[in-house]
């Protein structure tokens, strides 16, 4: 450290020149740049090409909805049989009211969503996240901020009225929960917030008495933001950490929800955002190809909450997922991608926009490079729109925009 | 500081000083609406500085803001490390250097060449708003100081020239009993460039790279950082005189977020009495608040809910009506008015938070110093213009 120290002193002068100038230095920690490759195996043969993409595009329109819930800011987004429940977001008050409320939406014949009640959470500041079970009868809610932050189960027996099962307070709050079927029984993977981010995990098995399974910490550089689970696996999206999969029950490295398994781990680039923000992710399963390869990871760049975002969609091949790696990426000029939705048979990918609405991208086939030519439809909220979710449901999208509610949205070729 | 060797038989000697500020304020209106008035005992610091052999000299500031004003400051459009409209309270351990000044001695000429280490101030930007006139915090304090890291700061004097170049750790602290993390150690810099064309006039031009300062684990953005100002300090007629001109940058994010300040303040003093005035509009990043005066530590994410300006004026009188065995005691009044402006998109609004989008605020207070008051922090070894940092202070 001496000898640098001189070093630096001697080039004061040139030093203090160069700044002058305004000159950028290279960033000395990113992440992407410095971690050392894990090898991989041989590249896999390239599967047979698909049929063609809808290169002719999608046409998305909106049908219905909208400008629907005015007095407070509108967060995640389920859409389950003749209902939608939609989330509200309490990082700054509008007209007064905290993100205390879950809106619940009866869909009507031609799918538009009409109000039909709203929850107050009593000492909830946010409502983070929404699900409902494959089978309708729990909805799961994350929140975030105030006094009762934590896991909220509901009985759907009557989906107009969620009856409260159980819930669990976690002092920093849950920024998603995501449900995952194991081995016969039902989990919550949720995303404790810093400071003491985990990946925590719940037995909600029997959804009037949440149990904890297991808590992973998860590196503190902004900590867990969401978590995939699928086939005994979850990928949990970690921000400055990257993705990090882990068994919970797929066998290959005998994980199981109670003890989670590390499998690997990858640091997405930054790009132009200038840190990997690894924020969400959908794993692809290509019923054309039959191949589970893809891993498509939101990045959550730096935005102005309403009006400004940034962040790409990057494209993780996962075929080998001891040694994933990063072979794609989309940008959208002006715009930072959120949360995802696929419709798989179609090979199309959704995702929430932020201040760009809604975009629709073409998955199909081998994705390399540059997918800017993959994008094939897109649709904003009107002038002020700032797009949350996106989900597939009934033939229809629908879409929360944290200005304007929810939206019914039609996918025409 | 007080001057006052240890030993007249010894090369070392030790220079002591301290201060404290009773401070009743008022600001309307504050987060929330209506207003709030505070008593608070603010800026309470003992400085000390022991000058050894070898031209080596260690300069600590001990600052108990941690036990005066855990809650912060109440000062309105001020922000950083957690408080928003609020100042923060410093870390007890507000500097802690040690400088070997001139080292090469008669070799190198009129040439002075200094290296400092420990934690204090980066060489960048203008003094801590600590030992200026005005009471009040500026709003730009962290687009215009880096404090308290660990830094290593190498500088070269000759003539009217000195240059600066440091090397110290991003993060900013959290909390007053909080220390740098030194395993981040040299992951962000600063260079500052002064010049004094005739006696009396300072210039600067400084810039930093900052490496995540406001995420201690390294997951926050990154800043590029500019500040050019002119200080005079000296006397016109025969009335002590002091003025800063000051413009700072900070853009975050690769760019992706722009805040820019400019301020101007001046004292003029006339015996006992001492009028001064600031004029500043900066902007600032308006982030979730988990509370009237706080903002959500540790962040989750690199978003902000918008940007607002601050445009305030700040005038105040102080006096001197108690010299005596070194201890001055001051008493003050200050008051400021302040308009605030959304810049850009965004969901913030100025109004829904405040009440509207204006507001005054006053101070009564008296100044408590023992032997001289704080000395110009931020500038250390061959950086300081003599070799008493005494000699140099704000007025």
């Amino acid at each position: 450290m001496t000898a640098r120290r001189l070093w630096w002193t001697g080039v004061i002068v040139a030093m203090a020149a160069l700044a002058a100038c305004g000159d950028q230095g290279p960033d000395p920690v990113d992440p992407g740049a410095g971690a050392p490759e894990p090898p991989g195996p041989p590249d896999p043969p390239e599967p047979p090409e698909p049929p063609s993409p809808p290169t002719d595009g999608l046409a998305l329109s909106i049908t219905g909805g909208g400008h629907n819930v005015t007095e407070r800011f509108t967060s995640d987004l389920w859409v389950h049989g003749e209902y939608a429940y939609t989330g509200t977001w309490g990082g700054f008050e509008r007209e007064g009211n905290p993100g205390n409320a879950l809106k619940i939406w009866r869909l009507e014949a031609g799918g538009a969503p009409t109000l039909a009640d709203s929850l107050i959470l009593p000492g909830v500041g946010t409502v983070s996240d929404v699900e409902v079970s494959a089978d309708g009868s729990v909805l799961m809610l994350s929140t975030e901020r105030d006094t009762r932050a934590g896991l909220y189960l509901y009985d759907l027996a009557d989906p107009a009225r969620p009856a409260l099962l159980d819930s669990v307070h976690v002092a920093e709050g849950l920024h998603t929960a995501t449900l995952g079927e194991i081995a016969g029984r039902r989990y919550a993977f949720t995303a404790r917030n810093p400071g003491q981010p985990a990946l925590t995990i719940f037995d909600v098995t029997d959804p009037s008495d949440i149990v904890l399974a297991a808590s992973v910490p998860i590196p503190p550089t902004y900590g867990i933001h969401d978590t995939y689970v699928r086939d005994g696996l979850a990928f949990v999206f970690a921000w400055d950490a990257g993705v990090i999969v882990y068994d919970v029950g797929n066998g290959i490295r005998a994980g199981s929800p109670e003890s989670p398994v590390e499998v690997s781990r990858l640091v997405t680039s930054a790009g132009a955002v200038g840190s990997p923000s690894v924020h969400n992710g959908w794993w692809f399963h290509n019923p054309v190809t039959h191949e589970a390869r893809y891993l498509f990871i939101g990045q959550e760049g730096p935005g102005s909450i309403g009006a400004s975002s940034s962040g790409d969609i990057h494209v993780v091949d996962v075929s080998d997922l001891a040694h994933p790696r990063e072979v794609a990426r989309f940008h959208l000029d002006g715009a930072g991608t959120h949360n995802f939705w696929m419709d798989e048979d179609a090979q199309v990918l959704y995702a929430a926009y932020y201040n760009g609405g809604v975009i629709a991208l073409d998955v199909s086939g081998t994705l390399s490079g540059d997918l800017s030519s993959r994008l094939i439809g897109q649709v904003r909220f009107g002038d002020e729109t700032f797009t949350w979710g996106v989900m597939l449901a009934n033939g229809f999208l629908y879409a929360s925009d944290m200005l304007s509610g929810l939206w019914q949205v039609a996918v025409e070729p | 500081m007080a001057a006052g060797p240890l030993s007249s038989q010894q090369p070392i000697s030790a220079h002591v000083a301290a201060q404290a500020v009773g401070a009743l304020t008022r600001v309307d209106p504050v987060p929330g609406g209506g207003d709030l008035t505070e008593f608070r005992v603010v800026q309470p610091a003992i400085m000390a500085r022991v000058d050894g052999p070898a031209r080596l000299s260690l300069l600590t500031t001990l600052d108990f803001e941690g036990a005066t004003i855990s809650e912060g400051e109440l000062t309105a459009g001020t922000w950083g490390e957690g408080f928003i409209d609020r100042r923060h309270p410093h870390t007890y351990v507000h500097e802690l250097l040690l400088s070997g000044d001139d080292l090469l001695g008669r070799t190198d000429g009129p040439t002075r060449l200094s290296l400092t280490a420990g934690k204090g101030f980066a060489p960048f930007g203008t003094d801590d708003p600590m030992s200026r006139p005005v009471l009040r915090y500026p709003v730009n304090h962290h687009l215009a100081q880096i404090l308290e890291r660990a830094v290593a700061i190498g500088a070269v004097n000759r003539g009217a020239l000195t240059a600066e170049f440091g090397l110290f750790n991003g993060d900013e602290p959290e909390q007053p009993d909080q220390w740098p993390m030194i395993e981040r150690f040299g992951d962000s810099w600063s260079a500052r460039l002064t010049g004094r064309p005739v006696r009396g006039l300072e210039l600067q031009a400084s810039r930093a790279h900052v490496h995540s300062p406001e995420n201690r684990a390294g997951a926050g953005p990154d800043q590029e950082k500019w500040s050019v100002s002119g200080r005079w300090e000296g006397p016109i007629g025969a009335h002590p005189v002091y003025g800063l001109v000051e413009w700072a940058h900070t853009s975050e994010a690769d760019g992706f977020f722009e805040f820019s300040s400019l301020l101007a303040e001046g004292a003029w003093s006339t015996g006992p009495h001492r009028l001064y005035y600031r004029f500043e509009r900066t902007e600032r990043a308006e982030e979730e608040r988990v509370s009237r005066f706080r903002t959500l530590r540790p962040h989750q994410e690199n978003s902000i809910l918008g940007i607002t300006r601050w445009t305030i004026h700040t005038a105040g009188w102080s006096a001197v009506l108690l010299d005596r065995s070194r201890v001055t005691v001051a008493p003050l009044v200050e008051v400021s008015y302040g308009r605030v402006a959304e810049v850009g998109g965004g969901l913030f609004d100025v109004v829904s938070t405040y009440g509207r989008d204006y507001f005054w605020s006053w101070t009564l207070g008296f100044r408590l110093e023992y032997g001289g008051g704080p000395h110009r922090m931020g500038r250390y070894g061959a950086a300081l213009e003599g070799t008493m940092p005494h000699e140099h202070r704000g007025m």
